[in-house]
């Protein structure tokens, strides 16, 4: 008879509650298993390691703040504004150990002596050696100098033309330097490579790895969220019948 | 002593009880992931404060810099324009002054300052305008005294200007409030909401890995050929089929 066999059928159901959840747990588990077991492992890697060693704070030296002497023999401001076309920000800085005005321009940042009001040139090849030894704090020696004119993998947030300067060193330290100003960039080294792969692997972005909200990651975590409340619901059940097995 | 054996029995207890202890923190990353995940990223914005209208400067004569120390000893000197009027920054061991750059009168940011350079940043009425003695926790990546500029949009928007340089510091909405919670709740720094390198969550990390260690090894032992019957079964149907045609 049709009534009786379908009440049945939802008693069956009923009684199989655990079974099901124990098995989308199992199967859920299938499908995003090895992302979890990544978002873990990247996870423990990046609260492990310290965001500032990440960042590289240890491999650089602070500028040292010297006072400016404002007293007289500067290039007046409006100088290098007129020389600077479209400068939005100009600024006293040291080149070395030389005061020099630096210009924000559309164009990038310009330098200009800060007596004379000159442009000065791009920094050779020497003087980028000589700043990137001033800036890095290891004793490494310098192993490349290269001007790049398009970024690298690890540069892809930042806009070239810059010099890459390598270290040597089980880290392998790159320095970053502008062309124009010998102004540090920005730094790399292996502990930070590792941590942007981890966090591709973590954010499944692996093109640009900078796309937080894309589907296949939407996907994966509400079905880890999906998987882990399941979990969560079948720790009452495991507890209670081991309980039950022991008495 | 009973001897530890390494079956599957044991490895099933480890996840068990793993899941137990910290169980509520996985399920708390799953969840805060997911929801990091489904927010706009360029709604909860705020990454990247650095972008601001900048204009040129103009040309013509500045006050004469020699003037500018009084005394002090300065360590910094910029010139910029603050919305159609350039100013110095002028940074001293007593801290920072804004000068304007062609009296060369000292300019105090007062909230109409501050209200004009939020407005360069968004165009929706300013509901309310404070001054905060501290960075609150949505303008913790900066410091010093601000105002802060409430509009009234969609997105309830506060801008932060700097009270002692007049800058635009940051734009914080409610897609990045929401957003902050739940980053709250996966860094699990409950108080600074900053950190992801403190003790706690280095150990929980280290615990939750023996959760999706286990689990992804019992994988290997929760699935049997029977599992996967219905594969092959649709496989024959399919060939069946075929077959019949």
């Amino acid at each position: 008879m049709p009534v009786s066999g379908q009440r049945s059928k939802v008693i069956v159901m009923a009684i199989r509650w655990p079974l099901l959840v124990r098995r989308t747990h199992k199967w859920l588990a299938l499908l995003v298993g090895v992302q979890a077991l990544l978002w873990t492992l990247t996870g423990l890697y990046m609260v492990v390691v310290h965001i500032d060693t990440i960042h590289g704070d240890h491999l650089v030296r602070a500028p040292v703040v010297e006072p400016f002497d404002l007293s007289g023999g500067l290039a007046p401001p409006s100088r290098i504004v007129a020389a600077a076309s479209g400068a939005s920000e100009i600024r006293l800085q040291r080149l070395f150990d030389r005061t020099v005005w630096r210009a924000e321009t559309p164009d990038g940042p310009q330098l200009f002596d800060a007596r004379s009001g000159v442009l000065l040139p791009a920094l050779t090849a020497p003087q980028i050696r000589e700043q990137a030894r001033r800036i890095y704090t290891g004793d490494g020696k310098i192993v490349s100098v290269r001007l790049l004119t398009s970024a690298p993998q690890e540069m892809q947030s930042r806009k070239p033309p810059y010099w890459q300067v390598e270290f040597a060193g089980w880290n392998r330290p790159t320095l970053y330097l502008s062309p124009t100003t010998g102004e540090l960039v920005s730094r790399r080294h292996a502990l930070w490579r590792v941590f942007d792969f981890a966090w591709m692997l973590h954010i499944m972005d692996y093109d640009e790895r900078t796309d937080v909200n894309n589907t296949l990651l939407r996907v994966a975590t509400w079905s880890t969220f999906a998987m882990s409340l399941m979990g969560a619901w079948l720790l009452f059940w495991s507890f209670k019948r081991r309980k039950r097995k022991t008495a | 002593m009973k001897r530890i054996r390494l079956t599957p029995l044991f490895f099933r207890r480890i996840h068990k009880w793993v899941g137990l202890i910290l169980g509520l923190q996985f399920l708390l990353w799953a969840l805060s992931g997911s929801v990091m995940a489904l927010l706009d990223k360029d709604k909860v914005g705020g990454h990247d404060a650095g972008v601001s209208h900048a204009h040129a400067l103009p040309e013509g004569e500045y006050f004469d810099v020699a003037a500018l120390p009084r005394g002090d000893k300065v360590t910094g000197l910029l010139l910029r324009d603050l919305g159609a009027r350039p100013v110095y920054e002028l940074s001293t061991s007593k801290g920072t002054r804004l000068v304007d750059a062609i009296s060369g009168e000292d300019i105090r940011v007062d909230d109409e300052m501050a209200r004009n350079v939020a407005a360069m940043m968004n165009e929706a009425p300013i509901r309310k305008v404070s001054l905060l003695a501290k960075p609150n926790l949505e303008s913790r990546d900066h410091a010093g005294a601000m105002w802060r500029i409430d509009f009234r949009d969609g997105e309830n928007s506060s801008a932060y200007v700097s009270l002692d340089t007049a800058r635009f510091l940051v734009m914080r909405g409610d897609t990045w409030r929401t957003w902050d919670f739940f980053w709250m709740l996966h860094n699990m720094d409950y108080v600074n909401r900053k950190s992801f390198n403190h003790p706690l969550i280095i150990f929980v990390a280290f615990g939750v890995l023996w959760l999706s260690g286990t689990g992804f090894y019992l994988l290997f032992k929760s699935f049997s050929r029977t599992d996967f019957r219905w594969l092959r079964r649709r496989r024959k149907t399919v060939t069946q089929t075929a077959l019949e045609n």
